[in-house]
């Protein structure tokens, strides 16, 4: 049975379907509809249906490109303050004042305008003497973390957090060839894992990554990584050494994604299936409702051929059943401060930390082996590291001791 | 995550000290920011994240400030405070100011107010933001992110920093209206009792024109007329928009036509901009209009003369500044 089914897929297809008519049944997407400014249909949840390549342009009508979203460093005069008399020159002609005006301006509105360069000024330390409530609520704040101990972890979690989020900024490609193009629009994808453990009832466990408008589906498809990927099918239980050989990326090439009302498949390779024919029919077969879905080639298209709303659910679907809820959070062009490497995109920033399914002998291990019907373990099934698992169940001869059959296991946590 | 209590509150109070200064000068707003130190409000030995995070706050919150419906001089005090924590905040690279399409139409709406109204210190800061590269330029205010919230926080607007809907009409209403009239005619009576021919008041005592009542009934309905025209004029723009969208092709055309109608406007309310003195130009930009209308009628009556002379008076002191209005001097003068 298909136990990795996202618990709430009946709910969100009947929500699918109810956009799709709502849509007044006209084409799903690339018509002028495209050049709607992006809008709330539900306030602060989701946006209403919109291309996104359309969103880039309307900002490019907008903005003086080399000034606004150019890829070039800002200018170092503009930074310091103070500018030549180049600067001063070209303040002069933006506002239409005289030269002798935008000189004075320079020095008005300097950055020393905005702080005192007093002795003990440590961005560290906040100052006994301030009024902002900010401050009063961050000392207390911390002052509360310093007396409890349950801090380390939490450290540790968002270093690590913060390293993920932050270790490609403002990375430049070692062949110029590999930079960003000027005015790409990078999008936000939240990738939810299909694990429904009791405790993520309230916050579903998600990866977030970084594309860019002009890749292709398919790219994503190919960086993302999914436990349900490397599963191994088969019983080793006799031959442990020769189980590891084909992972299931290997075997089931077949995968789409659904966005607005259509399915996009990944038909690159011959034993591709169209996995997505099932739904299609099952819903064409019965009149339930849920309109016409459209299927189409995942290679074919780019993120900026999409046609979507942010913040609203869709889905990512491989390896037969394995679903995964996708949500496109955010789209903006790209800055300078960005990781520039294309090569680096679809750029993983984010990852839930998953927790690691330990062997059960030296609990420090994660699991590599899942036995049952173990006569050796206490309990059915039973999780053990390589090590654990060959010193237990082989001589060392390696021949099998015992009865029991065993299953190579993968842990979702193998990717933290 | 809702914003930290602690910084609304210390956005208002600097925002409501600045509001209380009168003025749209950088040079007022920093001597307040410095006074509260309020680049410390970075201050604190907290995690990369949290500064991260407290930054994209801090940055969102001001931005809010910068929109409408806020009066014009909030939105330049908000202005300055995201110049201001966008240069004094502590992360590494700068955290971004995000701006969505929606919003930016009104950004450049306000530019083009600060270009015309010649207030050069908010120009400056605004293009030095821009060239600096402190936007991030997004299609929606905040990620989407699609969780399950039980109570979405409403955003609130600061009634003391929202720009009335209409000052005229607030102080004219129907009420005061026919107030004003009873007033005119008991005045009439009183001075008809007082006068020799009690058909008709005594000349001498006519010291105001006999239209002056019909003069401001007919100023305030055509201020209304003015007010509804603009709202009407408002709604076809933007329904031209829609239309462009659909059709797509007449783009140019429609696009022409909405810039001759915004151009109409703005030269309609920038008519004076130049003549109003200086320290009180930031609350003339949305009246002007108004007051160029009643100049204009109320200079047929006499005794409209010497509001006519305050003007020419405070035209004179603006052509001597003219050349130069950059923020420091001007305050001398
Ligand atoms: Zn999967
Ligand atoms: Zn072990």
């Amino acid at each position: 049975m298909q136990t990795r089914l996202w618990r709430d897929s009946e709910l969100r297809r009947s929500d699918m379907a109810a956009d799709r008519l709502g849509d007044g049944g006209g084409g799903s997407s690339g018509d002028g509809g495209g050049f709607r400014f992006p809008e709330y249909e539900i306030p602060e949840l989701n946006t209403k249906p919109f291309l996104v390549k359309a969103l880039g342009k309307l900002w490019k009508e907008r903005l003086v490109g080399a000034r606004d979203f150019s890829l070039e460093p800002p200018a170092p005069g503009s930074l310091t303050g103070a500018g030549g008399g180049e600067e001063d020159a070209a303040v002069a002609e933006d506002l239409g004042c005289s030269l002798e005006t935008a000189t004075e301006l320079s020095l008005v509105c300097g950055l020393d305008k905005l702080k005192y360069c007093e002795e003990e000024d440590d961005p560290e330390v906040i100052p006994e003497d301030t009024n902002l409530v900010t401050l009063g609520l961050r000392k207390r704040a911390l002052e509360h973390r310093e007396e409890t101990i349950t801090v380390d972890r939490i450290c540790r979690q968002e270093t690590f957090a913060y390293e993920m989020e932050s270790h490609a900024i403002g990375k430049k490609p070692s062949n110029p060839a590999d930079l960003v193009n000027e005015g790409e629009l990078i999008l936000t994808l939240n990738i939810f894992y299909p694990v429904i453990f009791s405790k993520h009832k309230e916050r579903k466990p998600y990866q977030t990554l970084l594309v860019l408008g002009s890749q292709k589906l398919t790219e994503l498809r190919d960086s993302f990584c999914c436990a349900s990927d490397l599963q191994i099918g088969g019983e080793f239980s006799s031959t442990p050494d020769q189980a590891p050989e084909h992972t299931s990326k290997d075997l089931y090439k077949s995968a789409f994604f659904y966005f607005e009302g259509t399915f996009y498949n990944d038909r690159r390779y011959p034993e591709c299936r169209d996995l997505s024919r099932t739904i299609i029919e099952w819903s064409e077969s019965h009149d339930r409702g849920y309109g016409k879905f459209q299927s189409a080639k995942m290679e074919d298209f780019t993120f900026n051929d999409l046609y979507i709303k942010l913040g609203f659910p869709y889905l990512y679907c491989h390896q037969g059943d394995c679903e995964h809820v996708v949500i496109i959070t955010d789209i903006r062009l790209v800055h300078h401060d960005d990781c520039l490497d294309k090569t680096l995109y679809p750029l993983l920033t984010k990852k839930h930390w998953l927790w690691t399914r330990k062997c059960f002998v030296c609990k420090m291990y994660t699991a590599r082996w899942v036995t049952n019907n173990d006569c050796f373990a206490p309990e059915d099934p039973c999780f053990f590291c390589d090590v654990c698992f060959r010193m237990l169940h082989y001589d060392s001869e390696g021949n099998k001791l015992g009865e029991f059959l065993a299953y190579p296991y993968v842990d979702p946590g193998t990717f933290n | 995550m809702g914003t930290p209590g602690g910084l609304h509150s210390d956005f208002e109070t600097l925002l409501t000290r600045f509001q209380e200064t009168d003025s749209v000068r950088f040079e007022d707003f920093t001597a307040l920011w410095r006074d509260m130190k309020f680049h410390t409000i970075f201050y604190g030995r907290t995690r990369h994240m949290e500064k991260n995070k407290f930054t994209k706050e801090a940055l969102s919150l001001a931005w809010k400030y910068f929109l409408p419906p806020y009066t014009f001089q909030i939105r330049v005090g908000a202005l300055y405070l995201m110049y201001g924590l966008y240069n004094t905040q502590l992360c590494q690279p700068k955290q971004k100011i995000r701006a969505c399409l929606k919003d930016w139409d009104e950004v450049m709406k306000f530019q083009q107010d600060l270009t015309n109204a010649q207030h050069y210190d908010a120009s400056y800061i605004l293009r030095k933001l821009r060239l600096d590269k402190a936007f991030h330029f997004t299609a929606m205010p905040k990620p989407l992110s699609y969780r399950m919230k039980k109570n979405i926080p409403r955003t609130e607007v600061t009634e003391e920093f929202k720009e009335p809907n209409d000052r005229v009409m607030k102080l004219i209403t129907a009420d005061t209206l026919e107030e004003i009239m009873n007033i005119h005619e008991h005045y009439q009576e009183m001075k008809q009792i007082i006068s020799a021919d009690k058909s008709q008041p005594d000349k001498a005592l006519s010291l105001i024109k006999d239209e002056f009542l019909v003069n401001i009934k007919n100023l305030v309905l055509e201020h209304k007329q003015w007010h509804e025209d603009k709202k009407k004029l408002f709604t076809k723009v933007k329904n031209e928009d829609d239309q462009k969208e659909k059709e797509g092709s007449s783009q140019e055309l429609e696009g022409s036509e909405r810039a001759g109608a915004l151009a109409k406007i703005k030269s309609k309310a920038y008519s004076i901009v130049t003549q109003a003195s200086k320290s009180r130009r930031h609350r003339q930009v949305k009246l002007e209009p108004l007051e160029s209308e009643l100049v204009k009628k109320l200079g047929k009556t006499p005794c409209s003369k010497r509001n006519k002379e305050k003007l020419e008076s405070e035209e004179e002191t603006s052509s001597q500044i003219k050349d130069f209005p950059a923020p420091k001097r001007k305050r001398r003068c």
